[in-house]
């Protein structure tokens, strides 16, 4: 078997790095170790209403619920509430992530993607030290599978990078160990999402109830890996779930792990590979949302993919103008909410208290965790020294809009 | 006897990967879409053990 490009992990940043390699004249196969796209989700389904101005998934049946705003729950339970009527712009949805999945799969066939399933990828495929594709574990038979680029989307648990000569483990105090369940049996009085935070509620995390419906909701907990004892993250959530009244007569329809990465930039690029999504740790390091990155960086993959197949260039040099673009926009608002990440763990529970008590009649004016920051920075000058290099950040963000 | 290694347990994993991305010494892999310790390559820093949400790898013998 011999394609231009083979893309290991069929999430949302492999199928729209495949789709837009393939919509710019690459021969694609994308492989997929699970035997269902989208299925299990691992994921909490919430997301920004950016989503839209990416304009990648048709129809509405990928979502859940709009939402109307969110609000965020302090230790002693003061509550900050941002909201889409104050803001006058639009917060978001929950998803179904199977069907949010399968439908960006769906767009990548369109553009001529080939896909085969229950298909792990087992090494790289090297000549004289360069990368010429994967080795791959279909249904128990090893296959060679030639490639000019490997595309590594392969998820927090990427081996493609590793292989590849990138270092891509994650220190414990950059991974959210997370598990949730969808529980049903409830009643979701308006289309808020709800975060809790406190270092007995979810040390160096939140919680977060995020409804689908009327009657269910994602309930779900990350805590940072770096404060998780063993089986910790369930435990929490179990005990949050025993102690609120809402869920009193709730039942789960379904329970998953999880883990996000929340972590700085990382190199993406190598002669003859790429790596998007969560294996290019493609997350925003505070609310450990990563879709509209996934959609950004996998177009942006894939129009390079595209040029490079064109001038037969996959030299790292070549690919670099991937890295380079993603770095610029995605990348700039990971290394600044990496910064925040790292003062508020800092924080103490009453710091956070004081905080959400300063903030709960606050008109917001963004619904982000940008707005958020600014909001906090307004209110609390002193923040500002601490907070300081990140908004230097955020500037050069705005000077390029 | 050397020091214990770490130990999945299958009927507990629910394959979110997390144990993947920290392990320092990339001893652990997915066999049949469940994490799997490869005892040779198994340092017994016990990372893998702390971070797993469900609890679901332990040492082999105790850490």
């Amino acid at each position: 078997m011999k394609y231009d490009v083979v893309v290991v992990g069929s999430g949302p940043a492999g199928s729209v790095t495949a789709r837009f390699a393939a919509e710019n004249g690459a021969k694609v196969l994308m492989i997929e170790r699970r035997q269902e796209i989208g299925t299990p989700v691992l994921c909490g389904e919430g997301v920004s209403r950016k989503i839209d101005d990416w304009d990648m998934l048709e129809g509405d049946r990928w979502i859940a619920g709009r939402m109307d705003g969110a609000r965020i729950y302090s230790p002693d339970q003061t509550c900050v509430t941002l909201s889409a009527d104050q803001a006058g712009n639009e917060t978001g949805y929950v998803v179904y992530r199977d069907i949010f999945d399968r439908e960006l799969a769906r767009r990548a066939v369109k553009a001529g993607v080939t896909i085969m399933m229950n298909a792990q990828a087992t090494g790289l495929l090297k000549e004289k030290g360069k990368i010429k594709g994967i080795t791959v574990n279909h249904f128990d038979e090893e296959l060679e599978v030639k490639a000019d680029i490997v595309v590594g989307a392969d998820g927090v648990e990427s081996k493609i990078g590793y292989w590849g000569g990138i270092d891509t483990t994650l220190k414990p105090k950059d991974l959210e160990t997370c598990a949730q369940y969808t529980l049903t049996g409830i009643d979701c009085k308006d289309a808020y999402c709800d975060f809790y935070l406190g270092r007995k509620i979810a040390p160096g995390g939140y919680i977060w109830v995020f409804p689908k419906g009327k009657d269910s909701a994602n309930v779900g907990i990350g805590i940072l890996a770096s404060l998780s004892e063993a089986g910790m993250a369930r435990k929490l959530l179990d005990d949050f779930i025993k102690k609120d009244l809402r869920f009193k007569n709730a039942e789960p329809v379904r329970f998953l792990a999880g883990a996000v990465p929340v972590a700085m930039p990382i190199e993406t690029v190598r002669d003859n590979l790429i790596l998007v999504g969560d294996a290019a740790r493609h997350v925003d390091p505070i609310t450990g949302g990563g879709l509209t990155h996934c959609l950004e960086a996998g177009k942006i993959a894939g129009e390079v993919i595209g040029k490079a197949v064109k001038t037969k260039n996959f030299s790292q040099d070549f690919l670099m103008e991937y890295e380079t673009r993603w770095k610029e926009t995605v990348g700039r608002k990971i290394k600044r909410n990496y910064m925040v990440k790292e003062i508020l763990l800092g924080m103490e529970d009453k710091t956070f208290n004081m905080l959400a008590d300063s903030l709960k009649e606050y008109n917001f004016e963004e619904l982000s965790t940008l707005g958020l920051i600014k909001a906090l920075v307004t209110k609390h000058p002193t923040l500002l020294m601490k907070l300081k290099p990140l908004l230097k950040v955020s500037k050069e963000e705005r000077k390029d809009k | 006897m050397g020091k214990p290694k770490a130990k999945v347990d299958k009927k507990k994993c629910l394959a979110c990967g997390g144990c993947i991305s920290v392990c320092p010494h990339d001893a652990i892999s997915w066999i049949g879409n469940k994490a799997f310790v490869d005892d040779e390559k198994c340092i017994s820093c016990a990372i893998c053990i702390r971070i797993c949400p469900v609890g679901a790898i332990s040492g082999d013998g105790g850490f």
